[in-house]
């Protein structure tokens, strides 16, 4: 018996496909803007507090970045109403697992992009009369911006694939709208494979905004070079292209 | 004045008092304390004794309404950095900043100004240095003798009262050196007071008004640029000087 593909089971299903792929949007946008203020928030007090109050944030990384993210929505969503009383909706609850996992690894990249700045430029500042706010306003976050946005991307694109575990709490985003296919259909191979490639496209698209952010960003750009010349360029030569600025 | 790393005190009591327009060349062999020394003059490295005064006001300091010196903060003390002018062995320029940028970045956010009249006091500093071709370009662009000349212009924009230079030329490549020297000299030639730590003994022979040698944290010998080289008067100023002219 050959196998027969049958797409037309997943065409004709594609409005459930859409509805999914919208809250999957949603559920990873507000993941990453969360987390974003997250990492930072913890990597800003690891870099300046002192030493007792950083204990609690390390502890914070190294559980959310060492324990699978299926299980600490699982927890956030069962456990925590248990222990704190603290009844929330599955979207809140799921949101804010994501973001605590997504800011985990978020504020390590910020850490190590704050740390990355030249202390030389800082003292420079410092020489020339700056106050320690304009010193990270002018140097220290232009800078680092610019060097941690391809890290900051990885994190982005793994958020929007984390996403895809809400399914297991009944939240309709895409991974759950394509199961509930299969289960109606008996069709998994076609359906799976959709459902992979449109969350490669929200993946493409993300890391596309990221290079425009870091094409934005750039302090050096050769001969201002558009975003569109400079994309097909580092598609064209990934390896060609040379660090800017002294390192 | 003091300053210890843990165990090692690498300024063990140093005094030294430099008049308006003089022009003093520190020497000394690595790690004998120079760039502590002048660290510890615009506080990137705090002192653990003494008190460094500039016109009579002591930097990291401030009157309280009662008349003691307290510990300024950092608002009073990035106002008093403002007017010592420091340049670092690793030029320190901004990379994400043109050389134009560089210049006026301070003159904007410190001093307050707009944005012409801090691009025309700009200008005029990087002509002085002699790089108004380059105000556009990116540090990255330049050689290091470039960025050097940057950096003074730089610190030359604010006007400071006494301009501090951290081995300005020990950076960079050796026909790279003369360009840095020069504008150094002319600068001392204008009569700015300058305090610089230095391995170019020329330089320091032909423009310094006083040299001074520290070893080991303390001031060894001090003497008018010529009587320095000419007739050093101790041993390890002696074996100092000829090790560095060989």
């Amino acid at each position: 018996m050959e196998f027969e593909f049958r797409f037309d089971i997943v065409w004709n299903n594609f409005p459930l496909l859409l509805e999914g792929v919208q809250t999957t949007i949603i559920l990873s946008l507000l993941t990453m803007l969360l987390g974003t203020v997250i990492g930072l928030f913890v990597a800003i007090v690891r870099l300046r507090a002192r030493k007792i109050f950083t204990v609690p944030l390390i502890i914070y990384v190294e559980v959310f970045r060492g324990t699978p993210g299926l299980i600490q929505i699982v927890w956030i969503y069962y456990c925590l109403p248990i222990v704190t009383g603290l009844q929330l909706d599955a979207f809140t609850s799921l949101v804010i697992a994501m973001a605590l996992n997504v800011g985990s690894y978020l504020s390590e990249v910020f850490r190590a992009g704050i740390q990355a700045v030249n202390k030389g430029h800082i003292e420079a500042a410092a020489a020339l009369g700056f106050r320690p706010g304009q010193i990270t306003r002018r140097v220290v976050v232009p800078q680092a911006a610019y060097r941690m946005i391809p890290a900051i991307g990885n994190v982005f694109v793994s958020a929007i694939k984390l996403s895809s575990l809400c399914s297991v709490l009944g939240m309709a985003e895409l991974m759950y709208q394509g199961q509930i296919i299969i289960a109606n259909f008996f069709r998994p191979i076609e359906v799976f494979t959709v459902v992979a490639l449109i969350y490669l496209i929200m993946a493409y698209s993300t890391s596309l905004f990221m290079m425009y952010l870091e094409w934005k960003l750039a302090w050096v750009r050769r001969e201002n070079v558009p975003f569109f010349e400079n994309f097909k360029q580092i598609s064209r030569s990934a390896f060609q292209i040379k660090p800017q600025g002294d390192l | 004045m003091h300053k210890s790393f843990g165990s090692l005190e690498v300024l063990k009591g140093i005094d030294l008092e430099v008049a308006q327009g003089e022009v003093i060349c520190i020497l000394g062999a690595s790690g004998s304390g120079k760039s502590t020394l002048l660290r510890c003059i615009n506080q990137l490295t705090i002192p653990d004794r003494g008190t460094i005064r500039i016109n009579g006001e002591q930097i990291g300091y401030e009157l309280a309404t009662n008349g003691d010196l307290k510990k300024a903060p950092q608002t009073k003390l990035a106002k008093q950095r403002s007017r010592i002018g420091y340049v670092f062995q690793q030029f320190n320029l901004w990379p994400h900043r043109t050389v134009l940028g560089n210049v006026i970045e301070a003159l904007k956010i410190v001093k307050k100004m707009g944005t012409d009249q801090a691009e025309q006091i700009a200008i005029d500093r990087i002509t002085e240095v002699g790089l108004l071709d380059w105000k556009d370009e990116y540090p990255a662009t330049l050689s290091g003798g470039q960025q050097q000349r940057v950096a003074i212009a730089r610190m030359l924009a604010m006007e400071p009262d006494v301009m501090l230079f951290d081995e300005p030329t020990s950076a960079l490549d050796p026909e790279r050196v003369g360009e840095v020297i020069e504008v150094m000299k002319a600068l001392a030639a204008k009569g700015h007071t300058m305090i610089l730590a230095t391995h170019e003994l020329n330089f320091a022979r032909d423009t310094a008004d006083r040299a001074i040698f520290i070893d080991e944290g303390v001031i060894v010998e001090q003497a008018p640029a010529q009587i320095f080289f000419s007739k050093p008067n101790s041993q390890r100023l002696g074996s100092f000087l000829k090790r560095m002219s060989m």
